[in-house]
């Protein structure tokens, strides 16, 4: 609870209250104690009691504010050191003009009350007494023998005529009053001028004193603002059985005399209480300058401290609005300075530029959005393309590939951005020519278009190659699609129109031919001479098997041309070689090796023109190897498998002969493509025909030592399994 | 830079301040009614007092720089009622008075004048003992007869001090805080004869 009151009044405005509070009070106080001195004397210890707690108060709101930005300093916050700065300016500032101004009013103070004394005034005083005192000497000794002489008359008479013979004294003395008094003190009689006077004054313990021994007074009275003389003699005894008496005179002064002893008494009593309080003045105003001082100073150095704070707050909060907008707040917004100096400006300054800044930032992440939502556009475009498309910045640096290009080069360019085109080609050897290419054009300041060919592992292919250059020099566009399969394509049409026409042109007079030369014979061996018969016989024959030869490739190009709608049926495929090698078992010679799935396996073909393939590749192999005049030695496989998510049929078969020479191992398929001395050099190109027909693959590889393989792919669907 | 006291340090020179007022108000000596009595004279009462004005240099300083001092003589008649036996009493101020006596010293006739202010009767002295002397010396100081029908329960008291109030007021602050003006005697209840 008690915690809790001291935490209140020691935070917030409560003590600026307090004190606010205490300065009516003192102000009311000290009005009341000026307007009546008398009330000073009992609001002497409030008043005194209160400005120390003024002063307590101030000091604890200064040292509170001290404190508070001493914290700051070591915490560092922005703009405690600026703070600390200008409150050590003003404070020393205040210190240096009010220690001038203290200095100087104290000397001053002092100067000036030292001023109103001066040692020739005070001895012109003190003479002034004494002379006085002098004056009065004279009279004085001339009043004391008329005592006497008074005393010496009153001693002869006796006690009855005492009172009658003091008032004729009194009269003709022209005293005030005359008493006579025995020596302890009883009043024998007296007489005065002044009827109000009834009982006489009464000479002091001293004058009785002095009068027992044995000496006469004589000594000035002061009687409130007037002077009188006092003259005491003892009477001398003329009897015996006379007691002791003496004899109070006490005689008036002139008015002149005693207004003139009375300014001067005033002016020395003045100057002498004057003097005497001259240190507790110094002493009261110095106390009270000192103080009035304290409390300026102490005031002035908390206003420093807050108008410092007033001061620094904005460019405080300007900084931390920076520092936000460093860290890329942009949405920092000051409190709108009121003011219109120039701090309210730079604040307001501050403000619109935040403010913009935002917009702009907006503005940069729509633009940034729309940039992203196009080149996903422009990605989901390049990625759907079946051509592919890379970029190259002017570094030589493959930027950008889509995912087609990745497929027609067989490689994973994707994974191979950043790097150079020559290193592209220095790690994928088979790429060369493309990436040579690319290098010789990009010297070039203008598009290009050129066909290459690249060395696959299924064989040739063909690229069509297009290079653009980018604006401002950023690089190339390089779109290059594999025509090989066009190419292909076109050559097969080619082939076939030309199997058809010659077909058609050269198998209709092969059968008269063959006819006339079948009658010639049999119409004119008769007729001939016996030793011509034989010739005869030989020449016709030679005709009619060369027309039959020809009538054989006729029919081979009527294959090739033909294109008759496959005949799909589902067909086990280790059946289906099974039942094809059987019409090649009955040679001795020739071994066959065929290497199977346990399992079966189905799919839908077109089984007739599938067995020509077969014949067609057992009949290449066999002669191949009988050519070579080595061991016929045929390993057939069959497998399926998976590739690129894809089931496929993989029939593989190979010979031990002596291979496919280098310079046809891509052009084996190929029509009219043999080195054999007989054969149209269509089988392989009716394999190839077929297989494609049936959307698979067909390629040839040479094997190490010697020997030749050939692979079959098919598509095998699953249901067909 | 910011100067903080430790509060083992305030605590050091607080009581530093207290021991040094205490030490002071100890070796000053106040004022001492040394007897008071009160005698019935006829149908009335009169005081017989002793006091004892035993003056600091301050004080004497000050009158001997011509600064009048007023002496005061507070006397107070107290009905006391006891409530609860000895421990308790209930006091009524039935009476009070203050005698005031303006003492200063007149240059030119070289004596001390007292001056009694109530009644504007003047007495002059060559010394200032014999001053004192007269002033402390209270004699047959006639009371009102009016309180002292039932004398039963009846207290009277005095005491004697200087008036600060009435010090120029340069020196005012200075004697309200300093322990060589602070002279007043305790109350002293008066002997009845």
């Amino acid at each position: 609870m008690g915690l809790t009151i001291f935490t209140r009044l020691r935070t917030g405005i409560t003590p600026y209250l307090l004190l606010g509070l205490s300065l009516l009070a003192l102000a009311y106080l000290l009005s009341a104690a000026t307007q009546d001195s008398s009330r000073l004397n009992d609001l002497f210890f409030t008043i005194f009691g209160l400005s120390i707690a003024i002063l307590t108060l101030l000091v604890a709101i200064l040292g509170r504010s001290l404190f508070q930005l001493y914290r700051d300093f070591k915490a560092k916050q922005e703009g405690a050191r600026l703070t600390i700065r200008l409150v050590s300016l003003f404070a020393l500032l205040i210190l240096v003009s009010t220690t001038i101004v203290y200095s100087f009013s104290v000397h001053f103070l002092h100067r000036g009350i030292n001023s109103w004394f001066d040692v020739e005034v005070e001895q012109a005083l003190t003479d002034s007494i004494e002379l006085s005192r002098t004056a009065f000497g004279i009279r004085m000794r001339t009043l004391l023998k008329q005592t006497r002489m008074m005393t010496g008359l009153l001693s002869e008479l006796p006690d009855g005529d005492l009172s009658h013979n003091i008032r004729e004294l009194t009269q003709l003395s022209g005293a005030i009053e005359l008493s006579l008094w025995t020596m302890d003190g009883q009043l024998i009689t007296t007489s005065t001028q002044n009827p109000e006077i009834i009982i006489p004054s009464r000479p002091n313990e001293a004058i009785f004193h002095q009068l027992e021994q044995q000496q006469d007074y004589i000594g000035i009275d002061p009687d409130h603002d007037t002077l009188q003389l006092r003259a005491a003699v003892r009477l001398p005894i003329k009897r015996a059985s006379q007691d002791e008496r003496f004899l109070q005179v006490i005689f008036p002064v002139n008015t002149r005399l005693s207004t003139l002893s009375k300014t001067v008494q005033h002016a020395y009593t003045d100057y002498k209480e004057l003097s005497y309080l001259r240190k507790q003045l110094i002493s009261i105003f110095t106390i009270t300058l000192s103080l009035i001082v304290l409390l300026t100073l102490l005031a002035s150095i908390w206003f420093a401290i807050w108008i410092s704070r007033r001061i620094v707050q904005p460019l405080q909060e300007l900084a931390q609005g920076t520092q936000a907008v460093a860290s890329g707040n942009y949405n920092t917004k000051l409190r709108s300075a009121s003011g219109h100096d120039e701090i309210g400006f730079l604040v307001r300054s501050f403000n619109q530029m935040t403010q913009r800044l935002t917009q702009a930032r907006h503005a940069t992440q729509n633009s940034h959005s729309q940039l992203e939502q196009q080149t996903n556009y422009l990605s989901t475009v390049l990625g759907s393309l079946s051509s592919g498309v890379i970029t190259i910045d002017s570094q030589h640096m493959l930027r950008t590939a889509n995912v087609a290009s990745s497929k027609i080069l067989h490689i994973d360019l994707e994974q191979r951005l950043e790097n150079t085109i020559e290193n592209l080609g220095d790690k994928n050897p088979f790429i060369q020519p493309f990436t040579q290419l690319i290098k010789q054009k990009l010297t070039q300041k203008e598009s290009w278009q050129q066909q290459i060919e690249l060395q696959q592992k299924k064989g040739l292919q063909t690229l069509m190659c297009r290079g653009t250059i980018l604006p401002n020099d950023a690089g190339w566009v390089i779109v290059f699609d594999d025509v090989t399969t066009l190419l292909q394509a076109q050559r097969n049409a080619a082939w076939g129109e030309v199997a058809r026409r010659l077909a058609h042109e050269i198998k209709n007079p092969l059968t008269p031919i063959q006819l006339s030369a079948d009658r010639l014979q049999h119409k004119y061996l008769p007729l001939v001479p016996d030793d011509q018969t034989h010739t005869l016989t030989k020449l016709t024959s030679t005709i009619i098997t060369q027309v039959e030869a020809m009538k054989e490739m006729v029919n081979d190009f009527s294959d090739y041309a033909r294109n008759p709608g496959l005949q799909l049926q589902p067909q086990e495929v280790g059946k289906l070689i099974r039942d094809v090698l059987t019409l090649y078992q009955s040679n001795p010679a020739h071994q066959f090796t065929l290497l199977g799935a346990s399992e079966d396996i189905s799919l839908n073909i077109d089984s007739t023109r599938i067995r020509q393939v077969l014949h067609n590749l057992f009949k290449n192999a066999i002669e191949a190897s009988e050519d070579a005049q080595s061991h016929v030695d045929i390993v057939i496989s069959y497998h399926s498998m998976t590739l690129d998510d894809h089931q496929w049929l993989e029939i593989t078969l190979q010979d031990h002969g002596p291979g496919i020479p280098e310079d046809m191992v891509n052009t084996l398929f190929e029509p009219y493509a043999t080195n054999k001395a007989k054969g149209t050099g269509l089988g392989l190109a009716i394999v190839k025909k077929i297989i494609e027909e049936h959307h698979g693959q067909v390629w040839a590889e040479n094997l190490d030592p010697t020997g030749a393989c050939i692979i079959i792919r098919l598509p095998l669907e699953e249901a067909t399994q | 830079m910011v100067f903080i006291m430790p509060a083992s340090v305030i605590a050091r020179i607080s009581i530093a301040i207290l021991f040094l007022l205490c030490s002071l108000s100890v070796h000053a000596e106040s004022f001492k009614v040394s007897s008071a009595h009160i005698s019935k004279i006829g149908n009335g009462y009169v005081l017989n007092a002793k006091i004892e004005y035993p003056l600091t240099d301050k004080v004497i300083e000050a009158i001997d720089n011509s600064v009048p001092i007023v002496f005061s003589q507070q006397l107070e008649i107290i009905k006391s009622i006891p409530l609860l036996g000895r421990y308790w009493q209930w006091n009524e101020t039935l009476w009070s008075t203050n005698i005031r006596h303006k003492l200063r010293y007149h240059a030119l006739t070289q004596q001390y004048v007292l001056h009694a202010l109530d009644t504007n009767s003047q007495r002059n002295f060559p010394s200032l003992i014999s001053a004192l002397h007269a002033l402390g010396n209270i004699k047959e100081l006639t009371l009102p007869p009016e309180y002292f029908d039932q004398p039963d329960n009846l207290i009277f008291q005095l005491r004697s001090g200087i008036d600060l109030h009435a010090l120029p007021t340069p020196m005012r602050p200075g004697a309200l805080i300093s322990s060589k003006w602070q002279l007043t005697s305790p109350w002293v209840e008066a002997q009845w004869d």
